[in-house]
């Protein structure tokens, strides 16, 4: 019998999602891969001849050579459509064939270091999730309490006890069923941990970012937060989409800064059309309580001074407005 | 509370159709299609049988029936009718009065309109519109052709030292939602209470169709010119006076004819009344609202009317008391626009039932829920400024001055150039579980009444007691 120490390269035949369906033990150069059953290697998929490729050791007998055979489809090593034939790296590499992946692993090859498993995917650990899920779970429950009249019928808290779980369960569960359709795992836990952190950095800002900047009398910033708030919810999306495909890093980031920017532009659209302003809000609407009322106070006439140069501020968007009306045709109406 | 921006403004809205839509002429494919066939002479008594006449009534209608008139807007490429009033013949030259709003669609697109009279014969020609008065809601229209209408007579205006005894028959003629030529009889009340522009208030039935007819005494001279009705009474009526009817007359008798549309007329004159109300509304001294804490400015009920209304007794959570003061005399421009009034409101709200943290969540919630209006056809988006101010007497500052959150916001009309809407908002900042929150409205005024009127509803703001004060 052979050891398995003296093989010289191992064939895996690599699946749709990258996961090894079969693998071949190489003792001996050279090495047929194709459809036919006299191929070393048989690859039953039709987009291969029945003689693909030949792997065998070049003239000097020490580097491998890969020969493309006749075929329709050709042969790809590495991404590269390989032309006759080529010498192959040391450490072998990615082959296609038709459609089929193969990876050809060569003694030279450099292994990558042991990955760890994801729960200690970092050094300082996050808070528990216990303890994060217990903080939002209190603090939108404090909100939703506040919004209750003092000694309000139980049923009215049930919104808040069963749809906070009920909507968190249903959003981590949805990342949970397409981290089993790309990684074959229900992930429910390592979403819910990516969730519950920003989700307190969320209800946090829609908590004191309208009364930080009411306390300061600050309108511009107050008028930030929706923007913030959206920032962190892309933030979000990106994180579990992150966990979801670690290899597509690149892509994941430019496909979420993508729908974050459109999706600002879109809604910038609309409330520009109706308020013909970025911001939906046309005033502050937050009013800071006395204990955090840090900004002074002006005379009223000062109020009523900065009102001054909105008349002529909307004369320019009333001709702005005929224009665009004349424009379209009749000017009446 | 939550929901009282929105409601209120719909409340208003619905207010101001209720006056505008009965005023309206009737809309074209409102009734069944024999019931809008033209009226001719032989179908005018039977309508008229229907109603309860007197005998005053039959002289009356046999008197006037050739002075009377139905108005109709047509679109210029075909005969359906767009609106359909009624009108009356004031000279013998053939020049008669109808209502603004009978009329307005001609006077704002006089290229795709066109106006039409029928009389109770039978008799049809077109018609020009000479002068208007958007403000008391009237038009001057003279025939094109002016011999069918010459020499039938005209309405003669009862003189104004004549004044009718609250009680007397009157008698409103026109062609209600155009079934025919109709006499209502009804009681004359006197001026409509509480209104800025002089109103007289008819106790009898006026329906869409008969606006722009006359109201005639029991000697046949012109009382009114039906204008409006109220759709939550019964028999509640109103009547555009005969002063402002001879003034438009001796105006507009020798004016050309408008071919134009006529915004700027309109804002001329829009502007002329906003800048009488504005002046009369400044004048007025503020009213108290009662509040053991603030002194919050409440309007006079010269011209306008406020109504109250409180939280339940027994509700557990934040009580309020809240006043709306509205204006009855609103200015009808076209279907989708009534302007020219102000509305004061406010709410005390009083949260020690509820803990100043939940007082601090509603009391923003409810400044939150102001609709300050959107980009529409007739107005742009609103602009508004914001400050936190101290209202209180000449000179006062620290604790006598009370801190107040303002914000004031205009919109621009962007047909009728030079009008704007304002929105003054306040709300008080001192208080933990107790707060007032107010709203000013005024629509259709000058950028320099905005001001006027911005800074005089926000001295209205003050302490009530300065020497309790608590912080």
């Amino acid at each position: 019998m052979e050891h398995p120490e003296q093989r010289v390269a191992l064939i895996e035949l690599l699946g749709r999602d990258g996961q090894v369906m079969r693998t071949l033990d190489v003792w001996r150069w050279p090495l047929t891969l194709g459809r036919a059953l006299d191929n070393d290697f048989v690859v039953d998929d039709p987009h291969l001849a029945a003689h693909h490729a030949r792997l065998a050791p070049g003239d000097d007998g020490q580097l491998l050579l890969l020969h493309a055979l006749p075929s329709r489809n050709g042969v790809r090593f590495a991404g590269l459509a390989v032309e006759g034939a080529m010498t192959l790296p040391a450490g072998g590499g990615l082959l296609q064939l038709g459609t089929s992946k193969l990876r050809l692993r060569l003694p030279g090859e450099t292994l990558a270091p042991e990955l760890p498993l994801p729960r200690h995917a970092n050094g300082t650990p996050l808070p528990p999730p216990l303890l994060v899920g217990a903080a939002v779970f209190a603090l939108l429950l404090g909100a939703h309490g506040l919004t209750l009249d003092p000694g309000a019928d139980y049923s009215a808290w049930l919104p808040a006890l069963i749809g906070l779980p009920a909507v968190l369960a249903a959003w981590c569960g949805m990342w949970a069923l397409m981290s089993k359709l790309f990684q074959h795992r229900f992930d429910f836990g390592g979403h819910l941990r990516i969730a519950l952190p920003w989700l307190l950095a969320l209800t946090l800002t829609d908590a004191l970012w309208p009364l930080l900047t009411a306390a300061l009398a600050a309108p511009r910033l107050w008028m930030l937060g929706n923007t913030i708030e959206g920032v962190l919810l892309a933030l979000l999306v990106h994180a579990h989409l992150s966990h979801l495909l670690p290899l597509h890093r690149r892509a994941v980031t430019a496909s979420v800064a993508t729908m974050a920017v459109a999706g600002a532009a879109l809604s910038a659209a609309l409330t520009w059309r109706n308020t013909d302003s970025l911001v939906a809000a046309p005033y502050m609407s937050t009013l800071p309580p006395p204990a955090l009322r840090l900004a002074g106070t002006v005379p009223s006439a000062t109020l009523v001074q900065d009102m001054a140069p909105l008349a002529e501020k909307l004369a320019a968007r009333v001709q702005q407005a005929r224009a665009d009306d004349e424009g379209d045709g009749e000017g009446n109406e | 509370m939550q929901h009282t921006g929105p409601r209120a403004f719909l409340r208003a809205l619905r207010r101001g159709l209720l006056a505008g839509v009965v005023a309206a002429a009737l809309p074209a494919g409102a009734d069944t299609p024999p019931l809008a066939a033209p009226a001719s002479a032989a179908s005018a008594p039977t309508a008229a049988a229907a109603m309860p006449l007197t005998g005053t009534g039959q002289r009356l209608y046999e008197r006037t029936r050739p002075q009377l008139l139905q108005v109709r807007t047509l679109l210029k490429t075909q005969d359906s009718q767009s609106s359909v009033g009624s009108g009356f013949l004031v000279d013998d030259a053939g020049h008669l009065v109808t209502n603004y709003h009978v009329v307005s669609q001609y006077a704002l697109q006089p290229s795709r309109f066109r106006l039409v009279y029928v009389t109770v014969d039978g008799q049809q020609g077109a018609l020009q519109l000479l002068a208007f008065d958007v403000v008391h809601d009237l038009a001057l229209l003279k025939p094109v052709d002016a011999a069918p209408l010459a020499g039938r007579g005209s309405v003669a205006l009862r003189p104004a030292d004549e004044p009718l005894a609250r009680g007397a028959r009157i008698f409103s003629l026109g062609n209600p939602l155009d079934v025919g030529f109709a006499v209502a009889e009804g009681s004359y009340n006197g001026p409509v209470e509480r209104s800025f522009l002089e109103t007289l208030f008819f106790g009898g039935s006026l329906s869409p169709g008969m606006s722009g007819g006359p109201a005639l005494d029991d000697q046949g001279r012109l009382v009114g010119v039906n204008v409006a009705a109220r759709r939550d009474g019964e028999q509640v009526s109103f009547l555009v006076p005969a002063a402002p009817v001879r003034v438009l007359i001796n105006r507009g008798r020798g004016a050309t004819p408008i071919t134009a549309p006529a915004w700027p007329e309109i804002t001329r004159q829009l502007l002329a009344h906003e800048a009488t109300l504005t002046a009369r509304f400044t004048a007025l001294p503020w009213r108290s609202a009662g509040h053991p804490r603030y002194t919050i400015p409440v309007p006079q009920e010269t011209f306008m009317r406020c109504w109250g209304r409180g939280s339940p007794q027994a509700a557990r959570g934040l009580q309020f008391e809240r006043s709306d003061c509205e204006m009855d005399s609103r200015i009808f421009v076209n279907g989708s626009l009534l302007t020219g009034y102000l509305t004061v409101r406010h709410e005390a709200y009083d949260g020690s039932r509820i803990g100043a943290l939940r007082f601090a969540e509603r009391y923003s919630a409810s400044f939150r829920n102001e609709f300050m209006g959107r980009n529409d056809r007739h107005r742009t988006a609103p602009r508004c400024v914001e400050r936190q101010i101290s209202s209180g007497p000449p000179g006062a500052d620290g604790a006598a001055a009370l801190p107040l959150k303002g914000v004031i916001c205009l919109r621009a009309y962007k047909k009728l150039e030079g009008l704007h809407d304002l929105s003054v908002l306040v709300a008080t900042l001192d208080g933990t579980q107790v707060g007032v929150q107010g709203r000013l409205d005024a629509f259709g005024i000058s950028a320099a009444s905005a001001q006027r009127l911005a800074q005089h509803y926000l001295d209205g703001y003050a302490w009530n007691t300065p020497n309790n004060v608590s912080r």
